[in-house]
């Protein structure tokens, strides 16, 4: 009864492993932004910042299995959780309409968080398993620019540009309920404060978001003369 | 006192085994001051008339306290009003000529036994494994005996006021019953007689839910908003707190 192993299948259980996931990428969402940004320094500061992290493997190595183990095991209890909760209502509603203040947010969870999966994918074909000094870094003067060329490059073409800013977008959906979510979810919840952590979830995830997408926006309105 | 006529798609199944289906049915001449049951006593006694089989639906005290009736009303459990049972939402909520329609509870958890009337024993069994505290039997305890913290007080009765109508599995879009089973836990955890039994009482109550196969949480808290005694969400919260802590403390 007290053994831990059911913590492992319970309904609650499961749903605190699904939070606390959430919580570990919601730190690196704000880890990585905060690397991101150093692009508007420049060539130097932003290749300079990707080289002293490739200078801590392979301790980062360590780091990125785990990331990878977190985003899998978030991935893979949400959809078991989501797949119940669909054979939960075994016959459906001819009519459906809320009564309380369920958003998109909420009923989009699991299709953002697909969405995020097939991006994160895409995102590491894009930018970290590639040649760094090839063709794609080379910018109009010319020179290569490293890393830096390459984001460059990329979001020069707008359809590329498009499908960032879209997940970007996924994530601020998924953040908004998220935040507030795993608060209720690990068991706090008050008359006084549960309301603003509920606009601070959706300030927080309009933040993120536009900061991402911030990169993006930049280098298409500037481009040619970026760097 | 005013009358209105309206039309009604009523969810008919025989029983739990063969497929149900919605059904069209008038309500004429329904006056304005009655309750939502008493409109369907009026179009059960006219189908009886005509040699139909009444719609059967779940009832018993009609004055919102036993948590017997319930179904839902154009796609909300126990229709557009907050706060409120079927029993005790009356047809002035509705406009002339209006369409209704009405279905029963749908959820894994609550097998259709007849038209509107779900089991709903799956809510004994949880409270059965463990919505329950021990006391020695014999003469009735002073009431002052226990002293509790007024606040404390106040969150068990907030939570005591649960009928265990199940609106708030109907209402969940996952048909979960964490709103139920929450304010059953959290009644008792507030309690000092709740104390003794607390952390078997919550893991007890959450796997018994678990196993009676409803949806799990995903805070859109729907339950809350068609709660008709209006209980909160923060005693899910509690609730999963409460868990947590019973099972990563337990040394067995
Ligand atoms: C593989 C991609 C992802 C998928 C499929 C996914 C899916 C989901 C789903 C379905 C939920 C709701 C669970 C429930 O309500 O039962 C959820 C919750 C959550 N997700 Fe994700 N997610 C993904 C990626 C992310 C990322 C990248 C983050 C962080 C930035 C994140 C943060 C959260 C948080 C904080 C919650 C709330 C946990 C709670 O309800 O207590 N997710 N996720
Ligand atoms: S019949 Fe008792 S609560 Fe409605």
């Amino acid at each position: 009864m007290g053994s831990l192993s059911t913590y492992f299948t319970s309904s609650v259980g499961r749903k605190q492993i699904v939070a606390v996931t959430g919580l570990l990428l919601i730190l690196f969402v704000i880890g990585h932004l905060a690397g991101n940004l150093l692009i508007f320094l420049g060539p130097e500061a932003f290749n300079n910042y990707a080289k002293k992290l490739a200078g801590l493997r392979p301790g980062l190595y360590l780091v990125e299995v785990g990331l990878c183990f977190v985003f899998v095991v978030h991935f893979f209890v949400t959809g078991v959780l989501v797949y119940e909760n669909y054979l939960a209502r075994n016959t459906q509603y001819g009519v459906n309409a809320a009564k309380g203040q369920r958003s998109w947010a909420t009923r989009l969870m699991p299709y953002t968080g697909t969405l995020l999966l097939v991006f994160v994918v895409y995102h590491l074909l894009d930018f970290t398993f590639i040649d760094k000094h090839g063709h794609r870094s080379i910018l109009a003067d010319g020179n290569s620019y490293g890393l830096y060329g390459v984001v460059v490059n990329a979001f020069a073409d707008p359809g590329h540009s498009t499908f960032y800013i879209a997940a970007m977008m996924a994530l601020g959906l998924h953040l908004s309920h998220g935040v507030e979510s795993f608060i209720q979810t690990f068991g706090f919840n008050h008359p006084r404060y549960t309301p603003m952590i509920k606009t601070f979830s959706h300030i927080f995830a309009l933040v993120i978001s536009f900061a991402y997408s911030s990169i993006p926006v930049y280098i298409l309105l500037n481009y040619p003369k970026v760097p | 006192m005013s009358k209105i006529n309206l039309t009604l798609k009523v969810w008919r199944q025989k029983n739990g085994r063969e497929k149900g289906g919605f059904e069209t049915y008038t309500a004429k001449d329904i006056d304005t001051d009655m309750s939502f049951l008493e409109m369907l006593d009026v179009v059960n006694e006219q189908l009886t008339h005509e040699g139909k089989e009444p719609i059967a639906f779940d009832h018993d005290c009609r004055e919102g306290v036993c948590g017997m009736c319930g179904a839902v009303i154009n796609g909300q459990a126990h229709g557009p009003l907050k706060g409120t049972t079927l029993c005790q939402l009356h047809m002035r909520n509705f406009r002339n000529g209006e369409t209704l329609v009405i279905e029963p509870w749908r959820s894994r958890g609550f097998p259709i036994l007849k038209d509107l009337v779900v089991d709903r024993s799956a809510f004994d069994r949880i409270i059965a494994a463990g919505g329950y505290i021990s006391v020695k039997t014999g003469q009735a305890p002073d009431a002052h005996a226990v002293p509790v913290r007024k606040e404390d007080s106040d969150t068990a009765f907030d939570a005591a006021a649960c009928i265990g109508c199940g609106a708030c599995v109907a209402a969940c879009p996952n048909a979960s019953a964490m709103l139920f089973t929450a304010a059953k836990v959290s009644h008792l955890s507030h309690l000092p007689q709740g104390q003794v039994e607390a952390p078997e009482r919550v893991i007890k109550m959450v796997e018994q839910m678990d196993k009676e196969r409803f949806g799990n949480c995903s805070n859109e808290y729907e339950c809350e908003a068609a709660c008709p005694k209006e209980i909160s969400v923060e005693h899910i919260a509690r609730m999963n707190s409460e868990y947590r802590q019973a099972k990563w403390k337990a040394k067995h």
